[in-house]
């Protein structure tokens, strides 16, 4: 909305101010965790930042279990719900009137809406007993596993995916649909052929931003998960370690060594690193996302 | 074979989202049927009683409310300001303007562990404020501060262009423009963001996990300093983990209840204009 006028008024001048003050925040927090995990690059050895093992009495900070649980947990709830929110999407954009997907897209939002420490607790009192028994024949020591966190995950960022698919495919051209059905295309046609072409940046984008949301989130993870440390599994792509305990970036974060490092320079540190590891991972997943539609679609 | 196919995808696709909407439904049902077994005035009203896990959550809603009117009080100037830089003041520099909003979709997805560790730096070690209902509102403040631009971007940009050509032509300034024209319209958008961003505040755990809120021992804050607030989502989040004793369970099922009910009524306010602000938007 251009509006003319000189540049140095006071509601400019505030706004202006706010923003700088907003920017400020958040490029300070990322400064924050920079200068903090500085004692960790320069401990000797550094390297070992790279390892598979954290042990912080011993000085030992491998940032990879961290990583892997963080990895794991992700992809479990992908796997789960990008097929089951995109197929969602379909349903209420292609076959579903206005009305009843405007209805679906508000119940979802209200699912969406739910706090994570709720979701934890659905967790620990639901679907641990729940995984407990799916496992069974692996026997799990308990119901605290990474596939618990990744499960859980799956249903946090269903809304997430389902609605933002939903706005891309939604977002297709009526005339299009109706020159396809006009052709003699079927309606699966239509949605596959057409709309999901149209879309397609779309879906990636719904999956990317879905993807950041598991990947930063901490407190419902944390409450299912049984945060044991060093877990590095023996084979990296098996469903085994999935049925273990584990540590994901947020956990390790989120439980008490934040508090008990804070004399030690290095063991802060470390965890600032990791601060850092997810800062940026979850910020390029979804700028990406974000990327593929806002800034092609609304500021061309 | 093709309408065969035609049925099988409208079939599978109508099973997802059949399985979404009984999740949905599950969901609300287990905590609704489960929470209101145990709630009533007393547990509302009461205090809680012995380890934490007894007795009612009075003062844990009074936290959560005051955290979320202090975020209210930070985010809605912040938002207002970034709205207006993006949608008015760098409307004609677009390079500019799309820094800004990626850089707010970036801040947007920041994981909210990461503001509680800022906060637990900045108020706690630096200010040395210990735990602060007030640092646990700027904090909440921040994380919502993307939602509630966003929104109110989205409403600027809706705005008919001749609202502004008919402001200037009856020769208001620039300021006078925006404030009486420009923000006035758009207020539903900055009310329904905010909303949907307190709703997403009232239950947040992690950035008020470091540097404000207990478990127990807090009342009413009497001041800035060494001020914790005690929170329905904490008080969730601590009991939750060393939950076998069943009464307990109730107890969690009740504060889980009410929580969900306060963030619901506030989404629930903000729902009907954001459909119709967003389906706007995208036909526009």
């Amino acid at each position: 909305m251009r509006v003319g006028g000189r540049p140095l008024e006071l509601t400019r001048i505030v706004s202006l101010g706010f923003t700088a003050l907003a920017a400020a925040a958040f490029l300070g927090m990322l400064a924050l965790f920079a200068a903090g995990s500085a004692p960790l690059w320069r401990q000797p050895g550094a390297a070992g930042f790279f390892g598979i093992r954290w042990f912080f009495r011993v000085h030992q900070f491998g940032f990879l279990p961290m990583i892997y649980g963080t990895l794991a947990v992700s992809a479990v709830a992908l796997a789960v719900a990008a097929p089951l929110g995109i197929g969602t999407a379909f349903f209420t954009a292609e076959v579903l009137p206005r009305r009843a997907r405007l209805a679906v897209k508000a119940g979802v939002e209200l699912l969406a809406g739910i706090p994570s420490v709720v979701y934890g607790l659905l967790g620990v009192l639901l679907l641990r007993d729940f995984v407990v028994r799916l496992i069974a024949r692996w026997e799990p020591l308990s119901g605290d596993t990474l596939l618990t966190g990744g499960l859980l995950l799956a249903v946090m960022i269903l809304p997430t995916v389902m609605t933002l698919a939903d706005d891309a495919l939604s977002g297709v051209p009526a005339g299009q649909r109706l020159a396809a059905r006009a052709l003699g295309l079927t309606r699966a046609e239509t949605a596959l052929r057409v709309a999901t072409r149209q879309a397609f940046p779309g879906l990636v984008s719904a999956v990317l931003l879905g993807l950041g949301r598991a990947l930063g989130e901490t407190i419902a993870v944390f409450l299912v998960i049984g945060r044991q440390d060093n877990q590095w599994p023996q084979r990296l792509l098996a469903f085994e370690p999935l049925t273990t305990a584990g540590q994901t970036l947020t956990t390790k974060l989120g439980g008490s060594e934040t508090f008990i490092s804070y004399g030690d320079p290095v063991h802060w540190g470390a965890l600032m690193g990791l601060a850092l590891v997810l800062f940026a991972v979850v910020a390029a997943v979804s700028l990406a996302g974000a990327r593929l539609t806002t800034w092609r679609g609304r500021r061309a | 074979m093709r309408r065969g196919l035609d049925r099988v995808f409208v079939f599978l696709a109508g099973a997802c989202a059949a399985a979404v909407c009984a999740l949905l439904l599950g969901i609300a049902g287990a905590i609704v049927w489960r929470g209101l077994a145990v709630l009533d005035w007393r547990f509302v009203t009461r205090l809680a009683a012995g380890s934490g896990g007894s007795g009612g959550v009075f003062y844990e809603i009074l936290g959560t409310l005051i955290l979320v009117a202090a975020a209210l009080l930070v985010s809605a100037p912040l938002a207002t300001g970034v709205a207006l830089t993006e949608a008015v003041y760098l409307d004609s520099r677009p390079r500019a303007g799309r820094w800004l909003l990626s850089a707010l979709y970036a801040a947007n997805s920041i994981p909210s562990v990461l503001l509680g560790i800022a906060g637990l730096i900045v108020f706690s070690r630096w200010l040395g404020w210990g735990k602060s209902w007030l640092a646990g509102g700027i904090l909440l403040g921040l994380m919502i501060l993307p939602t509630v631009s966003v929104a109110l971007i989205e409403r600027l940009r809706s705005l008919p262009r001749k609202y502004v050509e008919a402001a200037t032509g009856l020769g208001l300034s620039r300021s006078q423009v925006v404030r009486s024209v420009l923000l006035r319209q758009s207020l539903s958008g900055l009310v329904s963001g905010l909303l949907l961003g307190l709703a997403r505040a009232a239950g947040e755990t992690a950035p008020i996990l470091f540097a404000a809120a207990v478990f127990s021992g807090a009342g009413l804050p009497a001041g800035i300093r060494d001020s914790p607030v005690v929170a329905l989502p904490y008080h969730i989040f601590v009991l939750a983990q060393d939950s076998l004793d069943p009464a307990v369970q109730d107890h969690l099922w009740g504060a889980a209840a009410v929580l969900l009910g306060l963030v619901f009524a506030l989404s629930l306010l903000a729902l009907p204009v954001r459909l119709r602000i967003h389906e706007e938007a995208k036909h526009a």
